[in-house]
């Protein structure tokens, strides 16, 4: 496995010195390259895309194309979790149809890599990637961070904890979505840094100041409308609901290094031994496409040198919480507690 | 006119939608058989079956008129329904027809279980056949799309890419909602409610709260509340569809929003 990747490196090291797109990786600035630096991609290469942003991604996957007229691209798109299980269930079946495996929810590529079907990505590929979202497996693509929105004619910002734990003992009402799986990747990064028992202690604090909502739209709204005073969500949907209603009653508030602001992320797998789909990678993470996600989709980049979304605060003014983003595959255990809390 | 090219239209879609989700859907009569495949070499066998219902159902009646309920096992008349071929092969293509077959035999089947006026079950009777015809008119138009090649093969399914396909396939669920309300089989229409919203509405939300802040409050009501009350509740069949149209409009208005969003988006490179 080790000469594996050591043969892998030698391979890399040397397509880089050979291309003039790769000597950008070897200043010591890691910014987003520009789409003008990379190799066109040719051949074929079958993408397995779980469900995203609308059609955002199909945007940047036709800008893709059109860039690179070699390129024969195919993508099966499914629900995020339907495709991992897909892919592990192929390799057991010593089938293998995907190139790479692009992925809206972290947790989904934790069952890819733990099933041994993730391929390493050259060290110069993953850092380009911000601090703390380097993984030698997959490579995130844009993240989302979770937000308190609050309703400022009801709250002031001081009222706020910047603790997610003290939530439970303060005296505010609360719109939140058990059944959203953000929520529940939420709820196991809190298991994972706060251990079971304080977390079932702090659902059932606030199940009783909760009200339950299908979805972390409705929580956003019901908070704007004043129905309760704070919620629990992504930060996209308030920035969203700010773009179309300006004077929308909504603010943002962030806890301090918990899970109250663990910034997830979106990722992509590279399944086969495949230039090409590494380079297709790199197309993900330009400037132009992170630029493009942050604007378009309000994702947050993950690469250096690429502005946040409008309304969001710098990541580097932001205290997630140290954690690999693969352990939020753990979800049984979430949604047993869950259960058994009465909260789903 | 004008209504009647619009439906004529919604069936064409429909129809085009329809196998293309087949054999991966969860079917409430088992397995869906390779008939489907090679519509138009059965048409004769479903035209068979077609006649064959018809008759089997006035037999019920008729039993009904002479001996009043007490002579009638009304079950039967799911029993027919349910071993013929062509049940599958409307399913299938196109589910809004489908759903008023199940209208129309379960109006026949209640009739008759309430001992209502031979008047009343005849007039449940006609609706059920005039669905039954319309029915076999789709399966036909749906033969000749398969045969130019202009389905999808069942089996093939491929997650909508689009906002606009989204929205399509959104439509196309909630077609099947009806469907399996008429075929009172409520959890089931629920589920479908519940994986469309979090599967697919929920991913155009975020684009659509930038367009039409109220149109998502109002789409986010009825797939969470309103329509499951209904569901749950057993509401009659036409209340469920009124329900379900006034979605899809909804449903045609954020498509329109969406596409005009995405003229203005900006390109990628």
């Amino acid at each position: 496995m080790h000469r594996r990747s050591f043969i892998q490196g030698i391979a890399a090291a040397s397509f880089l010195t050979a291309t003039p797109w790769a000597r950008a990786f070897q200043s010591d600035q890691r910014m987003a390259l520009s789409v003008e630096q990379l190799p066109s991609l040719t051949g074929e290469l079958t993408l397995y895309l779980g469900r995203g942003e609308g059609g955002l991604y199909e945007k940047v996957l036709d800008a893709i194309r059109d860039r690179n007229p070699d390129l024969d691209l195919r993508v099966r798109r499914g629900a995020t979790a339907a495709l991992a299980n897909t892919l592990v269930a192929e390799a057991r079946a010593g089938v293998r149809r995907a190139d790479l495996f692009w992925a809206v929810d972290s947790g989904a590529i934790g069952l890819v890599t733990a099933n041994g079907l993730a391929k390493s990505l050259p060290p110069e590929l993953t850092s380009q990637l911000k601090a703390g979202f380097q993984y030698p497996q997959w490579a995130p693509v844009t993240g989302r961070i979770r937000t308190l929105p609050y309703n400022p004619q009801r709250i002031a910002a001081s009222a706020i904890p910047d603790s997610i734990m003290a939530l439970a003992d303060s005296q505010l009402s609360i719109g939140w979505a058990p059944a959203y799986a953000s929520f529940q990747s939420f709820v196991t990064a809190m298991r994972l840094l706060n251990g079971e028992q304080q977390t079932a202690d702090w659902l059932s604090a606030m199940k009783a100041r909760s009200t339950s909502y299908a979805g972390e739209l409705g929580v956003v709204m019901a908070v704007e409308r004043g129905e309760v005073d704070l919620g629990l969500a992504n930060h996209y949907y308030s920035l969203r609901l700010k773009a179309g209603k300006p004077q929308a009653n909504i603010e943002l508030a962030f806890t301090k290094n918990d899970a109250g602001c663990l910034v997830n992320a979106s990722g992509i797998v590279c399944l086969s031994e495949n230039s090409t789909a590494v380079n297709f990678i790199r197309y993900l993470l330009t400037q132009e496409v992170q630029s493009y996600l942050a604007s378009e989709a309000y994702e947050i980049p993950l690469v250096n040198g690429v502005s946040m979304p409008a309304g969001l605060p710098g990541l580097s003014s932001m205290s997630p919480p140290k954690l690999d983003l693969t352990q939020l595959a753990d979800l049984r255990p979430t949604l047993d507690m869950m259960r058994d809390v009465g909260v789903l | 006119m004008q209504r009647i090219y619009k439906t004529s239209q919604r069936m064409v879609a429909g129809i085009a939608m329809g196998l293309a989700v087949a054999s991966t859907s969860v079917y409430a009569n088992g397995p869906i058989g390779e008939h489907v495949h090679q519509l138009q070499q059965h048409i004769p066998h479903y035209s068979e079956e077609v006649d064959m219902l018809i008759r089997q159902v006035d037999e019920v009646i008729a039993t009904y008129a002479d001996k009043g309920k007490q002579g009638v096992q009304s079950d039967v008349l799911i029993d027919y329904w349910e071993a013929v071929d062509f049940h599958a092969a409307i399913e299938t293509s196109y589910v809004p027809v489908y759903a008023l077959i199940w209208q129309g035999l379960f109006g026949v089947k209640d009739a008759i279980e309430k001992g209502k006026a031979l008047q009343q079950v005849r007039q449940q009777q006609r609706l059920f056949e005039t669905s039954l015809w319309q029915a076999l008119g789709a399966v036909k138009l749906a033969a000749q799309y398969q045969q130019q090649g202009k389905l999808a093969q069942a089996g093939k399914e491929n997650s909508p890419g689009t906002a606009s396909q989204t929205i399509t396939e959104i439509n196309h669920r909630l077609d099947r909602v009806v469907a399996k309300a008429a075929e009172k089989l409520p959890q089931q229409a629920i589920d479908i409610v519940h994986s469309t919203y979090l599967n697919l509405f929920e991913g155009l939300e975020g684009q659509l709260i930038e367009q039409d802040a109220s149109l998502v409050e109002g789409l986010e009501k009825d797939f969470n509340v309103t329509l499951p009350v209904a569901l749950k509740e057993q509401a009659d069949i036409t209340i469920i569809r009124q329900i379900v149209t006034q979605m899809q409009t909804k449903l045609n208005q954020a498509q329109g929003l969406l596409n005009k969003a995405e003229k203005s988006t900006r390109d990628v490179f």
